[in-house]
């Protein structure tokens, strides 16, 4: 089933989906990088900013122990609204494809490459 | 009366569970009933699952204690959590519940079409779980020691076998309710104490404050403090790090033996040898001959009601003073006590093994600085935290319970938002440990901060019962994840190892049986296994165990949904060699810890020993990349049909019909 125009276009469909979401997990996960690896070199280099006092709080304690979180869930609700949007464009793969409208791609010759893992009863009781 | 308060709690938490179990094992008759429930399970709820199996014993007890004990540097623990839940979100979360794969070993052999490498995957599933239970044993027999004052091996044993039966009997079914629950319980259990006790003792910031108003000083004990210590089998938790701030004095109801006295900081070559004015052991009643813990004779004991004084001194070189930023070196005797005994210090004395405010508060402290490169362990222990959250077991199986990828996603948002609250309290709980319970340095008992602060309340009964609250939350921590793991252990035994490969033709009642004797064996090893690393801080065993999945799932998992030219000669390559070599190197670090391993090895290999994530994660990742270039030819002829399961909405049709429901 890996034969003829689809496999061609699923290489293509593929590599355009996996494109547009690695650019946007990067970019999200760039910042934490940034952030996450940046904060040990301030503490290290700038040791002055990094312990002076807000309010009774160091800044660096209260930065890495309070303010941390919800900057975690900004930047994930980001991603996840982000997400979406690229999942709604690529839905209409042709668009994605920059194809005419013409034979449709069949799902069907992926559905039945049937994994040897598809939860069966007895499989499932382990849990 | 009021000490059986406690008790009550944690039988009251553990009746609730069973019994949730039970109800919850009715309501899901078969198996497919359990993933259809699964499916329609709300985002939030099955966020507080996750957040509840994820939330062990390390992040309710060991967080605090750890923070207690090295301050500042802690707080990377909850923050690599955190952060780990964040690059799952990013790289794995979606995609995985795509492909449809509800376990590690079935997304190895789903995306590399290979028997055998879901073989591999499943000796890893048994390596991460077992990591992960030793802390989670500690911390059962921690709890009953400190609640019930049991010895603690019969924690373990008790708590180990309840959970244990629990699980073989086949009370984790509804496991989606139950976990949700004990996500509730424990964040109740973490925050409502608090507010109590931060009204009696002062705020987060109000004794935080202190440490950064006074930085030169260090805790001191309030009244004349009675201090239970261990012997030598307890290495490294029976050495006392006097105070560098001035003269301690200890006194021994019933006499001591010292197996070793040694300057704190390590001597360097050259160095002079430890002074006589370093201290001395102080006569008792019939006057018996003074020894100096400068030139301190191992077999010269301390007798009943006598007592050491241990003194700051100045360290020289050919009788110089040794010099750092131009003021002179100074340190304090440590001792290791031989055998358990009990010491008395006065109401006043600075507190053993704590760090001065200055070092405990600002970032570089007692943990990432002990080798002498923090810089890297600090990187090194980010690392195994963010990759491994990524790698264990135990959680990816949840994802599964979404009903498809855009709901994984949301659900893992929901999981960061529920953590993220939880850990804003628990450093808190360290905090005020440090100023209302200093004693507990001394003896090495921080990780129990969490069940004793609330008894320091002049109420007894209140502090009883804030106590049997934060029992019972650290009850249904080790519950909730020890069972979570067992569940994964026995299911990877009897499924994958039973059934796939000892006996394929095996039938379901046969599994289910397998499960049951491979339950009772996990939790009888994982007790044995607790009982060996009462001595070991919590929240480090359970970095062990993440660096262990960083080094080898987490790049399975990235690689895997990410690049096509994965195959399964690299991917098992770089799993095997990462994840080996990094539980080499803490096995081996444990060892030298225990000095059961007597090696000198130089401070930069210990620090990558003990944190093994900086250098194994991209080993591993190096690998991968390097052996699938070499079999290229391997890659599975239909990758890029993988790659569109992984990755293509749900609407495109792509991964909807190979689940069956």
């Amino acid at each position: 089933m890996n034969d003829g125009p689809d496999a061609a276009r699923h290489a293509r469909l593929a590599h355009a989906v996996m494109r547009r979401q690695a650019a946007l997990s990067i970019r999200v996960a760039a910042i934490f990088v940034v952030l996450v690896f940046g904060l040990p070199l301030v503490n290290l280099y700038l040791p002055e900013l990094a312990n002076a006092r807000a309010g009774a709080f160091t800044w660096t304690w209260l930065f890495l122990g309070v303010l941390f979180y919800p900057i975690t869930w900004l930047l994930s609700g980001y991603f996840i609204r982000a997400s979406d949007r690229i999942e709604a464009e690529c839905a209409d793969w042709r668009a994605v494809l920059g194809e005419e409208a013409g034979e449709p791609l069949e799902p069907g010759g992926v559905g039945d490459v049937k994994p040897g893992f598809v939860a069966s009863d007895e499989e499932a009781t382990r849990r | 009366m009021t000490e059986y308060i406690p008790v009550l709690f944690v039988l009251a938490i553990t009746a609730v569970t069973v019994w949730l179990g039970i109800y919850a094992t009715r309501q899901s008759q078969t198996a497919s009933d359990f993933f259809v429930a699964g499916r329609s399970v709300s985002v939030f709820w099955n966020a507080s699952a996750i957040s509840g199996e994820y939330l062990s014993a390390a992040s309710f007890m060991g967080i605090a204690g750890l923070l207690m004990k090295n301050g500042y540097d802690v707080l990377w623990y909850p923050v690599g959590y955190a952060t780990g839940y964040l690059f799952l979100l990013l790289f794995i979360a979606g995609p995985l519940r795509r492909f449809g794969a509800y376990t590690i070993p079935d997304f190895a052999e789903g995306r590399f079409d290979s028997p055998l490498f879901r073989k591999i995957a499943v000796t890893f599933v048994l390596l991460i779980g077992f990591f992960y239970t030793m802390p989670q044993m500690k911390a059962a027999g921690v709890t009953m020691n400190a609640i019930l004052g049991w010895p603690y091996w019969a924690g373990i044993a008790v708590v180990g076998t309840v959970i244990t039966f629990n699980v073989a009997l086949g009370g984790m079914k509804g496991i989606t309710f139950v976990q949700a629950f004990q996500y509730w319980a424990k964040m109740f259990a973490i925050a409502a104490p608090v507010f109590v006790l931060m009204n009696v003792f002062g705020g987060y910031h109000t004794r935080l404050g202190e440490n950064a108003s006074a930085p030169g000083d260090a805790p001191r004990v309030a009244q004349d403090t009675t201090l239970k210590f261990k012997g030598a089998a307890s290495a490294p938790a029976n050495a006392v790090s006097f105070s560098t701030l001035g003269d301690t004095r200890m006194s021994f109801p019933n006499g001591a033996k010292i197996d070793k006295v040694s300057p704190v900081r390590k001597a360097e070559p050259g160095e002079d040898r430890m002074p006589r004015e370093a201290g001395s052991t102080l006569p008792d009643r019939a006057n018996q001959p003074v020894h100096s813990l400068g030139e301190w004779n191992p077999n010269s004991g301390v007798p009943p009601r006598a007592g050491i004084i241990a003194r700051p001194f100045t360290v020289t070189k050919n009788s110089e003073p040794v010099l750092k930023d131009g003021k002179p070196v100074k340190t304090a005797p440590k001792i290791e006590f031989a055998e358990p005994t009990t010491a008395v210090l006065p109401a006043g004395s600075y507190v053993p093994n704590a760090p001065t405010n200055k070092k405990w508060l600002e970032p570089f402290g007692p943990l990432t600085s002990k080798h002498g490169y923090p810089l890297l362990y600090t990187y090194s222990l980010i690392i195994a935290l963010v990759c491994g959250t990524a790698g264990l077991p135990h959680i990816l199986v949840r994802f599964y319970t979404n009903p498809d990828g855009r709901a994984a996603k949301r659900t893992t948002f929901w999981v960061m938002v529920l953590l993220g609250v939880f850990y804003v309290f628990t450093p808190i709980w360290g905090v005020l440990g440090r100023s209302v319970l200093p004693a507990l340095y001394a003896n090495n008992a921080t990780d129990s901060v969490v069940i004793k602060l609330p008894t320091a309340l002049s109420s007894p009964v209140l502090g009883q019962v804030l106590a049997g609250i934060t029992s019972a939350g650290a009850f249904a921590a080790f519950m909730s994840t020890f069972s979570g793991l067992l569940v994964s252990m026995s299911g990877a035994l009897a499924h994958d190892i039973y059934g796939r490969m000892l006996r394929p033709q095996s039938s379901g009642a046969e599994r289910l049986r397998a499960f049951k004797v491979a339950a009772v064996a996990c939790g009888v090893v994982s007790m044995l296994l607790g009982y060996l690393v009462e001595t070991f801080d919590i929240a480090m065993m359970v970095g062990w165990a993440f660096a262990i999945g960083a080094a080898s799932y987490f790049p399975l998992l990235l690689l895997g949904s990410w690049w096509r030219g994965l195959t399964k000669y690299g991917a098992a390559a770089g799993m095997l060699l990462g994840g080996t070599l990094s539980l080499l190197a803490i096995v081996g670090s444990m060892l030298l810890d225990k000095k059961i391993l007597a090696l000198d090895v130089s401070p930069l290999t210990r620090s990558l020993m003990e944190q093994p994530a900086i250098w194994g994660v991209p080993l591993a990742l190096g690998v991968m990349v390097v052996v699938s270039r070499l079999t290229a030819r391997h890659v599975p002829g239909d990758v890029d049909v993988k790659m569109l399961r992984l990755h293509a909405p749900e609407e495109m049709g792509f991964s909807k019909n190979y689940i069956e429901h």
